[in-house]
């Protein structure tokens, strides 16, 4: 194949005037034209004709918050920069439907996947894509494709995609592909590319469908004169851009600055209007909208874009875990610029200026970075965009991902406290029943957004959910009577780590509902007793009525091999037990946590006090384990929701060892 | 509708209606009958007042356009309209002929939903013996539907056109911010195809409708053009000889408070009552409906009984349905997009003053603008403030033809009556709190 | 059998749709649900609802639309009959939300403005203040717009029978107009544009039509107004309280940024 392309890659000629032959090649295939035109004051991306449509002599201005269409002298077409559209729009569009869910007399059933591969979607080929484009493809590609679950939709979308990239001439002010390694020459990721000079073009090819196509236009090979003019294209827009930043030392910089007075400082300026994030062609974050019939039996869930600068975009049960506009300014920067290297091997920027043309009020990375993030204007050796990560990414997932909702049947249900219920599922699901102890699924019911829940426990023909009515989808699961049906997709996320108990002292510390997910764990500790040290076991709960799962708790607590202390932060006048915080049942225990390993659930702040006794009684932090509550949606680590810091508490969590998390446990607003 | 029984059995058989429904706003109605006379019969309009000619104060013209829409959410584009051709008329700005040809779209959007809700929606019902359309709906679901259809034709045109069918955003002084391609109308053209069968339909089906026996000699009033039905220009003619420009209004025409409305009503300089409304236009201006219109009109043989007749304007309004929606399939087969969508201008004092006909009748609008171009005062006459006389003036005629019907069939009928001029009290101001007293 | 069919099980909530001081659009949105109406009114009974039924409820009612802000002495008095008579209350509109265009009034003395418009202000009867429904009653859900979206009014509606929350997103006008594909008039044409700190849900209707956000759907949560007159395009403090001063004023923190620059235009008689 290499061979093929360097046996044809003979720099061919294209005439000016007739760009429209390489343009009705590629329609003949069937594929829509995207490409530049002027729309509404902008160089856009829309579908295009004919090279009529195309912005001939028009070129472009930008700086912070400012952005004009330009006349030229010239009547090249491609003599602008990027304007506020990315191929993004069409690789992965702003609403898509990826599910439809419907009550039928045999109970509710889910079709397509989530995320669902789009049939056959129109086959696209884009004209004038850059090298800064390329690369944000490349990086969405291996966010979408490469991880442990792929985006079918994307997949269909993007394989079907055409690219014919075209060199930089005129950068703007607001470029800076050099500072990212991206550009502005191309390299790579293309299947044609052009070089404009006044009276054609320089056409080179990048992939067998670019040969095919370049074949299909019989051209001559490109002269001397014109390979000159081209190479002095590309230098004049390297040039232009001025010397690169130094990146090297953004990635550490910014993930040690998380109290920087700068964020307070451009949170000031900011307007968390959202523009920056979707004008992004790598940003991919996304929500999910359930639109119904009047009767809630038919419902579709819509895909949408979102942006972690909204304030519901971080929201769970309890508030948004990054209330305030510095939390969500950090968390976009950081993540862009530091924490996708830890997920995805490289930076989430490609430079290509868009969110500082488009910020209305003019913020500008680049200042901010060089403010927070350590960033020096001295040149330094180029990054290349998709390289290797100085470390591995942290992902620990399991090999493949359950992507589709399958029905399971309610055979019954246990009330566990006021507003708590355990539903009892069967379900002959092989992947399910295999699930981890500490493991979630999302379960939903058709015009409900779906919820994480943890399963509490795992039976040879069924598991169990316990799940609080924090709201109405949740409410809903927890009125399923006997004979019912719902959604579950799962099992996802890494559960806890049941190996590390063998040979250890173990030590489970649960408050109040966090029990659920310790649950499948305790189970694991019976089931293997004689492998392990001590079993000590500390549950706390607000008030005795918040207990869960009492009578089980009670045999166990009756057990000679099984410690088991409870107490409740108020009690009423029947409980003869223990009064207090969960942390005070440690205030006399004896033990000596050396050899231990211990796994705590319940409030994030009652998870910190516990965390602190138990370092205290000699666990150290990498053999703490804790599982995190964030608003998971997706469950597979595409959504961008329930991310922390380098994590996506979905899958590479909800469990994680304190060693893991660092100061991403502690950090308001993370 | 709920009646309380005659408080006064001696001498007084008393009506009362807590609420007239099915009218945009609220306002109330008194007629205090003595002996078989009719002495009073005040229609009140007690919508809470809003005082739009004091908000605009201190704003440009384009920001007038915008805030007068919110004097009525059912017929925002006249507010629009008559407001937009006042500017440009007061600053001498061309327009494009494409830019009127879009404002005349735009406006017949409007009247077809206009109509289309007061036809069936509200006054139908009145016809048919039910209380609601929705209740309609359960013996003549077509009906309804097509209905529904129809009115939906009207706001997919103002949507289009306009952004969105209520208060739209896309008029400004000298053109529009954004006009629509050639496309983009086209394909509505079918939507519209149907809804031309569905207002013939109508023209029918209210030809048909059993009407109550009132005949009387108004005072009419609308606009007059030489070549097109009245809609966004034209001269002031009435009945009785008048023919002024649209700018003229106040040289015929004066408003004054009464003590009963927070509406303002107006009155020849000579104290006479008018009406204005599509019984209006048709007696006036028939000449120019739209070939399938006059057919419609032709056919249905009442162009004398729209005029004599109120309860007959139901028809008016199907005829002008029919109207619309031809002239709006014309409009958009002879559609080419302006070459830009607004002529620019600059701002300046003057005064400017417009008339346009809103689907309930002639809409007035004159402001004074300061030296920066800003409004320093203005007027605007809505049409259900200038009819407010005339229904006063029609409830004393038909008050007697009722008396002798049973209390509860009498209201009713002047319920009906009020209906038929579809008063808009939100535009007025607003509640309409029935009474009929008839004191012996 | 599921929640949401024990639901469908039960009677047909009662509901009411009623008007203070506004146009009547937010109401009339319901009857422009034009493919929805009649499944609207089968899941629905429609017991009050003026504009557009005879039959005529005082309530109770499981559900009540409201229009409108709040002008009269009258009308407060039966706004707190109707929240008595309500389980679920809901404000439609940005006078209802917001207190709408004629809150302006609010800046200026009451007497001289009226004497504007009625050359006997004597005869008016009217509150000091147009104000919004919740400044009065606890409102249990709120419509933004003027008027609402009628895709948010069928979200609410669905939302009440099938016992979920509705979806009606804190997010920017700008979320929806970069979604939609309409190119920034801030930073392609220095329009003045208050969609960054304007709650969505009007699909962006302005910048797609190529004009600025006039905030009919009002201040969202973090609205920064302060950053926008101080770093945006179009918008500075000569401008600021004319552009502010729409239908929406009256909401924090419009009002105070209004007032701090000197009131609404022509709030001075």
């Amino acid at each position: 194949m290499a061979q093929a392309i360097a046996s044809t890659n003979v720099p061919r000629w294209l005439p000016a005037d007739q760009l429209d032959r390489l343009i009705d090649v590629l329609r003949a295939d069937g594929r829509t034209i995207i490409g530049p035109t002027v729309r509404d004051g902008a160089i856009v991306l829309a579908e295009i004709q004919g090279a009529a449509d195309l912005p001939a002599g028009r070129g472009d201005e930008a700086s912070p918050g400012r952005y004009r269409v330009t006349q030229r002298e010239d009547s090249r077409r491609f003599d602008h920069a990027v304007g506020p559209m990315s191929p993004k729009r069409w690789t992965f569009p702003p609403r898509a439907p990826i599910r439809l869910g419907r009550r039928t007399s045999a109970g509710v059933r889910f079709s397509g996947v989530d995320p669902r591969p789009t049939p056959r979607p129109t086959p696209l080929a884009f004209i004038g894509v850059r090298a800064c484009e390329l690369a944000a493809i490349k990086i969405q590609d291996h966010v979408f494709l490469d991880g442990p679950a792929v985006d079918g939709d994307y997949r269909a979308r993007r394989a079907s995609a055409f690219l014919v990239a075209v060199e930089c001439a005129t950068p703007t002010s607001t470029c800076f592909c050099t500072s990212m390694g991206t550009g502005p020459e191309v390299t790579t990721g293309f299947d044609v590319v052009l070089t404009e000079l006044d009276d054609g073009f320089i056409v080179r090819v990048g992939s067998p469908a670019g040969v095919t196509v370049v074949d299909a236009l019989s051209l001559s090979p490109a002269d001397g004169s014109a390979m000159k003019a081209a190479e002095a294209v590309v230098a004049g827009a390297r040039d232009a851009m001025g010397s690169p930043m130094n990146m090297e030392n953004v990635h550490e910089g910014l993930q040690a600055s998380p109290e920087h007075p700068g964020w307070a400082a451009v949170a000031e300026r900011c307007l968390s209007c959202t523009n920056c994030t979707l004008v992004c062609p790598t940003c991919f974050c996304t929500s999910v909208v359930e639109r119904s019939d009047l009767d809630g039996s038919i419902s579709t869930s819509e895909r949408t874009w979102d942006s972690c600068f909204n304030e519901g975009f971080a929201k769970v049960a309890g508030g948004s875990f990054r209330p305030l506009v510095k939390d969500r300014y950090r968390q976009w920067l950081t993540h862009k610029f530091s924490t996708w290297w830890d997920q995805f091997g490289s930076s989430g920027c490609v430079g290509c200026g868009r969110c500082i043309a488009w910020c209305p009020a003019g913020i500008d990375v680049r200042e901010e970075l060089a403010v927070i993030g350590g960033v020096g204007p001295v040149p330094m050796p180029q990054l290349s965009v998709v390289a290797a990560a100085t470390e591995a990414p942290v992902t620990i997932s399991p090999g493949s991902v359950p992507a589709a909702f399958v029905t399971v049947h309610v055979d019954g249900s246990s009330r566990e406290t006021a507003d708590t219920m355990t539903l009892h599922l069967n379900t002959t699901d092989r992947r399910l029943l295999a699930g981890r102890p500490g493991q979630f699924v999302m379960a939903t019911l058709p015009a409900f957004s779906a919820a994480p829940i943890s399963i509490s426990r795992f039976r040879s023909d069924g598991l169990d959910l316990t799940i609080r009515a924090a709201g109405p989808a949740t409410r809903a699961l927890t009125e399923l009577e006997r004979g019912s049906t719902l959604g579950v997709r799962g099992p996802l996320g890494r559960g806890w780590p049941v190996e590390e108990m063998t040979g250890r002292d173990v030590v489970i510390v649960a408050g109040g509902v966090g029990l659920a997910p310790l649950r499948p764990l305790i189970d694991a500790c019976l089931a293997e007793r004689d492998a392990l040290g001590a079993v000590r076991i500390y549950l706390g709960a607000r008030t005795p009525t918040d207990r869960l799962f009492v009578e089980e708790v009670g045999r166990l607590a009756l057990r000679m091999d099984i410690e088991v202390e409870e107490t409740v932060d108020r009690a009423g006048p029947v409980w003869l037990g223990r009064v207090g915080i969960v942390t005070q049942l440690f205030d006399h225990a004896t033990w000596d946590g050396r050899n231990a390993v211990a796994f705590v659930c319940g409030p994030e702040r009652m998870m910190q006090a516990t965390s602190e006794v138990l370092f205290s009684r000699g666990i150290d932090v990498d053999r703490t384990w804790v599982t995190l509550e964030r608003n998971m949606s997706c469950g597979v680590g595409l959504c961008g929701h329930c991310q922390l810091g380098k994590f996506f508490v979905c899958k590479d969590g909800p469990v994680f060892s304190l060693a893991e998390l660092g100061p991403a446990f502690t950090t308001d607003g993370l | 509708m709920t009646a309380s029984a005659p408080r006064r059995r001696a001498r007084t058989r008393r009506f009362e209606v807590e609420g007239l429904t099915r009218v945009e706003g609220e306002g109330s109605l008194r007629i205090v009958i003595r002996d078989g006379e009719v002495i009073e019969a005040q229609l009140g309009i007690f919508e809470a007042p809003r005082y739009f000619e004091r908000l605009v104060r201190g704003r440009t013209p384009d920001e007038v356009l915008d805030i007068v829409a919110r004097i009525c959410g059912i017929c925002p584009v006249a507010y629009q309209m008559s407001a937009v051709h006042a500017f440009e008329d007061g600053v001498g700005i061309e327009i494009d002929p494409a830019v009127r040809a879009l404002r005349r779209l735009l406006y017949c959007g409007e009247w077809i939903e206009s109509h289309a809700l007061h036809v069936y929606f509200l006054h139908a019902p009145d016809f048919m013996g039910y209380a609601s359309a929705i209740e309609l709906a359960r013996d003549h679901r077509v009906l309804v539907e097509r209905a529904l259809a129809l009115k939906k034709a009207g706001n997919h045109l103002v949507a289009l056109i306009g952004g969105r069918p209520i208060h739209p955003v896309s008029v400004r002084v000298g053109g529009f911010y954004h006009t629509p391609t050639r496309a983009e109308l086209t394909a509505l053209r079918p939507e519209l195809t149907a809804a031309l069968d569905i207002a013939l339909e109508t023209v029918a089906v209210t030809t048909e409708l059993n009407t109550p026996d009132f005949s009387r000699e108004p005072r009419l009033v609308s606009l007059r053009h030489p070549t097109d039905y009245p809609m966004n220009e034209g001269r002031i003619v009435s009945t009785d000889g008048l023919d002024l420009a649209p700018t003229d209004w106040e040289r015929a025409f004066a408003e004054d408070q009464v003590g009963w409305s927070n509406a303002l009503q107006a009155r020849t300089h000579a104290g006479d009552v008018y009406l204005l409304g599509p019984s209006s236009r048709i007696t006036l201006a028939g000449d120019k409906l739209h070939p399938r219109a006059a057919e419609a009109l032709a056919q249905s043989g009442l162009a004398d009984e729209i005029r004599r007749n109120p309860f007959r304007s139901i028809v008016a309004r199907a005829i002008e349905l029919v109207h619309a929606t031809a002239v709006a399939i014309d409009i958009i087969d002879d559609y080419r997009p302006p070459e830009r969508p607004a002529t620019p201008w600059n701002p300046g004092p003057g005064t400017a003053a417009w008339a346009t006909e809103a689907p309930r009748g002639l809409l007035f609008h004159t402001y004074e603008l300061d030296e920066e171009g800003r409004v320093a005062t203005a007027r605007i006459v809505p049409p259900t403030s200038q009819n407010q006389a005339a229904i006063e003036a029609d409830l004393t005629d038909f008050a007697p033809s009722v008396l002798g019907l049973p209390h509860d069939e009498a209201t009713h009928r002047f319920e009906q009556l009020i209906r038929s001029y579809d008063p808009c009290i939100s535009c007025a101001t607003h509640f309409l709190d029935l009474r009929v007293e008839d004191r012996r | 059998m599921s929640p949401t069919a024990r639901r469908s099980g039960r009677r047909r909530p009662r509901v009411g749709v009623v008007k203070f001081a506004s146009c009547d659009g937010c109401q009339l949105t319901l009857l422009d649900l034009e493919d929805d109406l009649l499944a609207i009114a089968e899941r629905f009974d429609i017991v009050e609802f003026p504009e557009a039924t005879s039959r005529r409820s005082a309530g109770p009612f499981d559900v009540l639309l409201v229009e409108g802000s709040i002008s009269t002495e009258e009308q407060l008095e039966e706004l707190l009959r109707l929240r008595r008579e309500s389980t679920t209350l809901v404000t439609i509109g940005a006078c209802a939300t917001a207190g709408g265009i004629q809150a302006l009034r609010n800046w200026s003395e009451h007497g001289p403005w009226a004497a504007t418009v009625y050359p006997r202000p004597e005869l008016i009867e009217s509150l000091a203040m147009a104000t919004p429904v919740a400044d009065h009653v606890t409102v249990d859900a709120e419509l933004r717009g003027c008027p609402i979206d009628p895709q948010q009014l069928l979200e609410l509606l669905t939302a009440l029978v099938v016992g979920r929350r509705p979806q009606l997103p804190d997010e920017s006008v700008c979320a929806e107009c970069k979604r939609r594909g309409a190119t920034c008039v801030v930073v392609s044409q220095g329009t003045a544009c208050l969609g960054p700190v304007t709650r969505t849900g009007c699909g962006a209707l302005c910048p797609v039509y190529g004009r600025g956000c006039y905030g009919c759907f009002g201040p969202r949560n973090d609205a920064n107004v302060v950053s926008l007159i101080a770093n945006t395009a179009g918008l500075d403090d000569s401008v600021a309280s004319t552009r502010l001063a729409g239908f929406t004023a009256w909401a924090e923190p419009f009002r105070s940024v209004i007032d701090d620059h000197g009131g609404p235009p022509g709030a001075k008689p």
